[in-house]
């Protein structure tokens, strides 16, 4: 039918879900590609001074891309959006509201070490409890999978139009 | 001093005892749902603390002990049994077990109320221990108030001793077979627990059934994030799991960052523009599938961002036409290189003569702009409508 189905259909099988319950499926990998190459093409063409910034502005694009795709229902995404959102120090967008901060079962106890070290490496993982970082870590993993394949798809890509340009340049026959 | 006969915790001296005592309780009454059918009259209360020993493994002393307060349950019970009518024997309790009568009030409703929560079974004794509960409440106010709440602190405790050592011995000897001793009986007898099996020694307490439902919870999902996380499912242990979860995390956002420098490294000379004609030369005529429409506008997903997403559209209208090509104009080559990772392999190695985007320049070309924008629109109608 569509790449879309095919891309939906990949991205659950390869899981292997158990229990597809838990981690929502996402939307299909076009949207992050799309929203995720046009912010790549406006990076590029505003007027970036170094490299390395422009590797940050990439990053946080990625990143934000990312979390879009998620969506809000992952509370993950907000926080990565709140974090970029503060670093860009636009005004704060509304946040959609956490059900599960309202009633809170267990106060997150930063007693393990090895939770704490997730808490960290996870955004947002600090105000949750257990159960929940597993969720939001389980969720997390995935889209940054997708991201990561997703540049690296783009990287190999323009690697090889590179190669292509050099080619052709040496070959004088364009065919423009 | 009466204790709370309604309340979920009937606790002799409210304050007095820890939770272990409410645990034991209530590991009284899961006994007490044991004997149920096993004694049937009050002449059954020793083959009941019988099977109490086989099933605890105490020494014979303490289920002697528990036999006291059995007996003093027991014509509760059979009380209760008998079903809608509450037969009133005569109640032939030794003055010290008498202390034992508000916990077993109590014991009684908890154990009426849950076995109210498993009553698919049978409905008749479930309506039987309901109309128990009331009958509860009315027949041992009569009795302990002789006593003197002195006393009653005495005995009670010492029976409490009792049970709290018992409790903690049925809990360290948690073993599976006591566990599939009672789970038996409780099948055997009429009413399974519906949502929690109550495994020996670990009461059916509200806490411990909401914590092992988390622990439950818990272990599912590490499940499923041991099975995202590549090379994670031989590993046993959770610390070791999360060990590599973490380290598959920092993994990523490494790759992440190292990929967008490498993107942001990328001569910009190669801009989109250009990449048209690079492509042209290389893929030929090949199209852009993206689905039924899908994604030309992708829809925020979020209201929240609209304003973002409208900037970035209005800055970079032109990209459209070379990104997004509608499904329709060629349809027969539309392999992307994710459809083909998922069809090659997990790690991403993209065949590179395959483009990430195909791309179908001839058509997309400028003379083609407005038939673009068309579809463009027409495209967005459908992906709003998704």
């Amino acid at each position: 039918m569509g790449v879309i189905d095919i891309m939906d259909a990949k991205g659950t099988s390869s899981l292997g879900n158990p229990n597809p319950n838990i981690l929502t499926p996402h939307p299909s990998k076009s949207s992050v590609a799309i929203r995720f190459l046009r912010v790549l093409s406006l990076v590029r063409h505003t007027a970036s001074s170094s490299p390395s910034s422009r590797a940050c502005r990439i990053r946080r694009a990625a990143c934000s891309c990312m979390a879009y795709s998620a969506g809000p229902r992952r509370a993950w995404s907000r926080a990565l959006l709140r974090k970029l959102v503060r670093r860009r120090r636009k005004p704060p967008r509304r946040d959609l509201p956490r059900p599960a901060a309202i009633i809170r079962r267990r106060r997150p106890v930063g007693g393990d070490r090895l939770e704490v070290a997730l808490r960290r490496v996870v955004p947002g993982g600090a105000g949750m409890e257990y159960c929940r970082l597993l969720e939001e870590a389980a969720d997390y993993v995935k889209c940054l999978v997708m991201q990561v394949r997703l540049m690296q798809s783009i990287v190999d890509f323009e690697s090889h139009v590179h190669s292509v340009n050099k080619r052709s340049e040496i070959d004088p026959g364009d065919r423009n | 001093m009466e204790p709370p006969r309604s309340s979920g915790v009937g606790i002799d001296n409210s304050g007095e005892y820890s939770p272990e005592i409410a645990e034991t309780l209530r590991f009284e009454e899961e006994i007490q749902s044991l004997i149920h059918p096993s004694s049937f009259d009050g002449s059954a209360a020793p083959t009941g603390g019988g099977s109490f020993t086989a099933l605890l493994g105490l020494p014979a002393n303490q289920a002697v002990e528990l036999l006291h307060d059995s007996g003093a349950r027991e014509p509760l019970a059979s009380r209760i049994r008998v079903g809608g009518h509450p037969v009133h024997r005569p109640f032939h309790l030794p003055l010290d077990c008498s202390s034992a009568f508000p916990s077993n009030a109590t014991l009684v409703d908890r154990a009426a109320r849950f076995s109210v929560f498993a009553a698919e079974g049978s409905p008749a004794s479930s309506s039987g221990r309901l109309k128990a509960e009331p009958q509860d409440s009315d027949s041992p106010p009569l009795d302990p108030i002789p006593t003197g709440p002195a006393k009653r602190k005495d005995t009670g405790r010492s029976k409490c001793d009792v049970r709290l050592s018992l409790s903690f011995k049925s809990q360290a000897k948690a073993t599976a077979k006591k566990s599939k001793n009672a789970e038996e009986n409780t099948d055997g007898d009429k009413l399974p627990y519906v949502h929690v099996r109550a495994r020996r020694g670990q009461a059916t307490d509200n806490h411990s059934l909401a914590e092992r439902a988390r622990r439950e919870k818990i272990n599912v999902r590490m499940k499923l994030l041991q099975e995202l996380v590549p090379g994670c499912s031989k590993i046993t242990g959770t610390a070791l799991v999360l060990d590599e979860i973490i380290n598959h995390v920092q993994t990523l956002q490494r790759q992440v960052e190292f990929l967008s420098m490498r993107l942001a490294a990328v001569n910009p000379r190669i801009d989109f523009s250009s990449l048209d004609s690079y492509l042209s030369a290389e893929c030929g005529p090949v199209t852009v599938r993206n689905g039924p429409g899908g994604v030309v506008v992708d829809p925020s997903l979020w209201p929240t961002d609209a304003t973002a997403e409208a900037t970035r559209r209005l800055l970079v209208p032109q990209f459209w036409h070379i990104d997004l090509v509608p499904p329709q104009l060629q349809p027969q080559q539309s392999l992307t290189t994710w459809e083909r990772d998922g069809a090659a392999h997990s790690q991403l190695l993209p065949n590179p003569t395959t483009s990430l985007f195909l791309y179908d320049p001839a058509n997309s070309g400028n003379a083609n702009v407005p038939h673009l924008t068309a579809k463009l629109k027409t495209a967005e109608d459908r992906a709003l409508n998704l």
